[in-house]
């Protein structure tokens, strides 16, 4: 959980939650795989349809600014992306990548290479790009690891409360 | 004199066991919840995915439904049917469609009360900053955790003052102001920071003109911001503090400052008035969590008094809730409004999002006055969206165009 290896998929730009889910959907639909199919359709249509498991999204500017919507980062999720690194996040969106179990990764992206391998180490605060090249990064918390280990918030907080009742 | 402490960190200190320093990550109390009706349905799924039943604090919690006051079809019926039944087995508040915003309720119910921490799932949360709350917007995942544990977690952030000074064209409105400031500085001095504002302009605001600097808050980039409580306030004890520290301090001089625009499809993308004037227009919507207050509809109402709206725009007016629409019946604007040709709907987020009508056509060129303007936002990603004041969008209404300041005066 804490070694994400993927490839690189870039998406240019300042992002916002609009662009990558239309909020009409998000009134339509509770399941992410609805919503899947219609990613980046205004900004980048045809984008969503060449994701594929395991890919790491790589942004060049603010990533993920605007509404709080989390279902962006579900529709992702269900497109198969593992972990978005960024120069920059929206705040809100970037508590949404880490309550939803992928991480979220504040970095330098200008020497990645679209379509070749990324890895990350979460613990170790670094990526390796293509293989050959390290890029470090302050590394996360301890406490948003765990989050991810558990597979989101909500299973983290059930956790706990769980452990407190049974006197754990 | 010492730096004064941020705002931001004396509110989470008093809902946290944790030491408060910028960056720390540290669980804090919630002391109220509201949820939106585009995530309450998500909401369900997650509690019935997780077999949770039942919230801490049900009295604590609100369901609004603004987006979809008037459901434009099945799937979102269907999903509102499944939110309200839901909230009716949490037993939290529920507020009836068209009663309004979700954000405009929450100033007037109260649930905004300085120095509380209010957490709301939807990103105009902000926008009780100006009733000195820290209001954050969060996803549902957020809401969720924060409902059965009454916490959430926080990173504290760095504070950023933001001093405006000087005396701008007469017709410049707050969200003027906001969008000069985003055209002009960007996100980047506020992201994830604690916005305070400060000085004159800031403390001079009314407080309808507060609610409107504090929505964008999320627009800006921050985590939160906070206004000057209004004269005659008991907040005093939790005012921006007037003696910032100076290297964390921006001030911007707003004299001479015209009315101003933004240009699709950023609300950062921003022009002066005068480099749009004569642009036509086919679709005007005044609303939103940034400008359906009285002020905004009393705006829009003196301009259009006695006149006729274009005979080739298409305008919406959206009251932020019902006890605005009240107060602008009592005061006959509404029906200056629908005499001039405008279309008024029930109290709620209007178009904005596109979750309900009127939805603008492909090619429309469409001045709205809420507070972003990505493409796809009102349903149609064909359509080029601009953002203005109500004054602005009032008097383009009136013209089928971009006025010119001289009309604008007019």
């Amino acid at each position: 959980m804490t070694e994400i290896r993927g490839k690189a998929r870039f998406v240019r730009g300042q992002i916002s939650t609009d662009d990558i889910i239309p909020a009409r959907y998000k009134h339509m639909y509770t399941d992410p795989a609805d919503m899947a199919p219609h990613v980046f359709e205004n900004r980048f249509p045809e984008l969503a349809s060449s994701f594929e498991e395991g890919d790491v999204l790589i942004g060049t500017d603010v990533f993920g600014i605007g509404s709080s919507r989390e279902q962006a980062v579900s529709s992702l999720m269900a497109l198969g992306i593992r972990a978005i690194v960024s120069p920059r996040f929206g705040r809100i969106f970037f508590r949404n990548c880490w309550n939803l179990g992928i991480p979220a990764i504040e970095v330098d992206t200008s020497r990645f290479i679209e379509g070749r391998p990324v890895r990350l180490d979460l613990t170790g605060g670094y990526a390796i790009i293509d293989e050959n090249q390290g890029i470090s990064f302050p590394p996360p918390p301890q406490r948003m690891i765990r989050i991810l280990e558990n597979g989101g918030l909500l299973n983290t907080v059930l956790n706990e409360a769980a452990h407190s009742r049974n006197g754990i | 004199m010492s730096t004064p402490e941020p705002l931001v960190e004396r509110i989470i200190d008093q809902h946290s066991d944790d030491a408060v320093t910028p960056g720390a990550l540290v669980s804090v109390r919630v002391d109220r919840i509201y949820v939106q009706d585009g995530n309450s349905p998500t909401l369900a799924r997650l509690f019935h995915k997780h077999g949770i039943s039942s919230i801490r604090e049900p009295e604590k919690v609100a369901f609004v439904f603004d987006h979809s006051v008037l459901a434009p079809n099945a799937a979102i019926a269907d999903r509102m049917k499944e939110a309200a039944g839901f909230a009716k087995e949490l037993g939290v508040q529920v507020m009836r469609r068209g009663d309004g915003i979700s954000h405009v309720i929450a100033q007037e119910e109260g649930w905004f009360q300085p120095g509380t921490i209010v957490l709301g799932s939807d990103s105009h949360t902000c926008a009780g900053g100006a009733n000195q709350s820290l209001a954050l917007g969060m996803g549902v995942t957020d809401i969720a955790a924060a409902m059965i544990s009454g916490e959430t977690w926080l990173k504290v952030p760095e504070t950023v003052w933001l001093n405006v000074v000087g005396t701008p064209h007469p017709l410049v409105r707050p969200k003027d102001v906001v969008l000069h400031i985003l055209g002009t500085l960007g996100q980047a001095p506020f992201l994830y920071k604690s916005v305070e504002w400060i000085g004159p302009w800031a403390a001079a605001l009314t407080e309808d003109g507060a609610a409107s600097v504090a929505s964008m808050g999320v627009e800006m980039g921050a985590k939160c911001v906070f206004l000057p409580p209004r004269r005659g306030r008991s907040s005093s004890v939790l005012s921006p503090v007037f003696a910032p520290d100076e290297a964390n301090t921006i001030t911007v001089d707003i004299t001479g400052l015209d009315p101003v625009v933004a240009l699709p499809h950023s609300p950062s993308q921003v022009a002066s008035l005068s480099d749009v004037a004569g642009l036509s227009l086919d679709y005007v919507f005044i609303g939103s969590c940034t400008n359906s207050r009285l002020e905004d509809i009393e705006e829009a109402a003196r301009m259009l008094d006695g006149k006729a709206v274009h005979p080739d725009v298409h305008m919406v007016v959206t009251p932020g809730s019902q006890r605005i629409m009240e107060d602008a019946l009592r005061l006959g604007l509404i029906g200056i409004l629908t005499r001039a040709g405008a279309l008024v709907t029930p109290a709620g987020c209007g178009p904005c999002v596109g979750a309900q009508g009127p939805v603008p056509a492909s090619g429309d060129r469409v001045l709205s006055t809420m507070n972003r303007n990505f493409k796809g936002r009102m349903g149609n990603g064909q359509a080029e969206i601009f953002l203005s004041s109500p004054l602005v969008a009032a008097s383009s209404a009136l013209l089928g165009r971009f006025p010119s300041i001289e009309e604008l005066k007019a």
